[in-house]
């Protein structure tokens, strides 16, 4: 993305996102997804869900609203692909890009495409 | 030139995008980061968002009459009829 690599001045994010890392990367392997192969927004996403779990207590996706609802927002814990799976399928990707189908090499082709024109 | 409207998350990368996109073609923009705005000011733009359809994801960009939601600069740039 052409973004400079954030690494966070507290050691305490910098281990929270390395464990949150190492989770996600089980998690969606068994859905056919990867960390996308963009470090730089793998770091910079990491850090805001760090942030979000401070803040929120669970590690909300960083580009979806957290809008009160307990039932709409554990849907966008990461990753929430389970959730939104025909929608992301369809992208190649989640919503804020943290993760890609594994076979996508080249990130930056795949578009956010609002659920209602997924076809 | 078309009013300009963004609405975004301050912890959404595609939305600092759509930020830099806005100003790298001098386009004139309001924006609200709907995570740090109020509470009676979220759920005014999460209404208005639902009624174009949207569950939530940002960036959501209104353009005139147009709304985009996630940052496509094709979509964005075609928009606001800007030249290639």
């Amino acid at each position: 993305m052409g973004r400079k690599i954030i690494m966070s001045a507290d050691p305490a994010v910098e281990a929270r996102k390395k464990v949150l890392h190492n989770y996600f990367e089980k998690v969606v392997d068994k859905l056919g997804y990867k960390f996308t192969p963009d470090t730089a927004l793998v770091e910079f996403c990491l850090e805001q869900e760090v942030k979000l779990e401070q803040k929120h207590g669970s590690p909300f996706c960083p580009c979806q609203a957290l809008i009160g609802n307990r039932e709409h927002d554990m849907k966008i814990v990461c990753p929430c692909i389970p959730f939104h799976r025909k929608h992301y399928d369809a992208m190649k990707r989640c919503w804020c890009g943290l993760f890609v189908h594994k076979d996508v090499t080249y990130p930056d082709k795949l578009m956010q495409i609002p659920p209602d024109e997924i076809k | 030139m078309k009013k300009v409207t963004l609405y975004a998350l301050s912890t959404c990368p595609w939305c600092m995008k759509t930020k830099q996109f806005f100003k790298d073609n001098k386009v004139v923009f309001d924006f609200t980061d709907y995570d740090l705005a109020e509470e009676e000011e979220q759920q005014r733009i999460m209404s208005e968002m639902e009624k174009h359809g949207s569950n939530g994801s940002f960036p959501f960009i209104i353009i005139g009459n147009e709304v985009i939601v996630g940052y496509n600069p094709e979509k964005i740039a075609k928009a606001l009829g800007l030249k290639k």
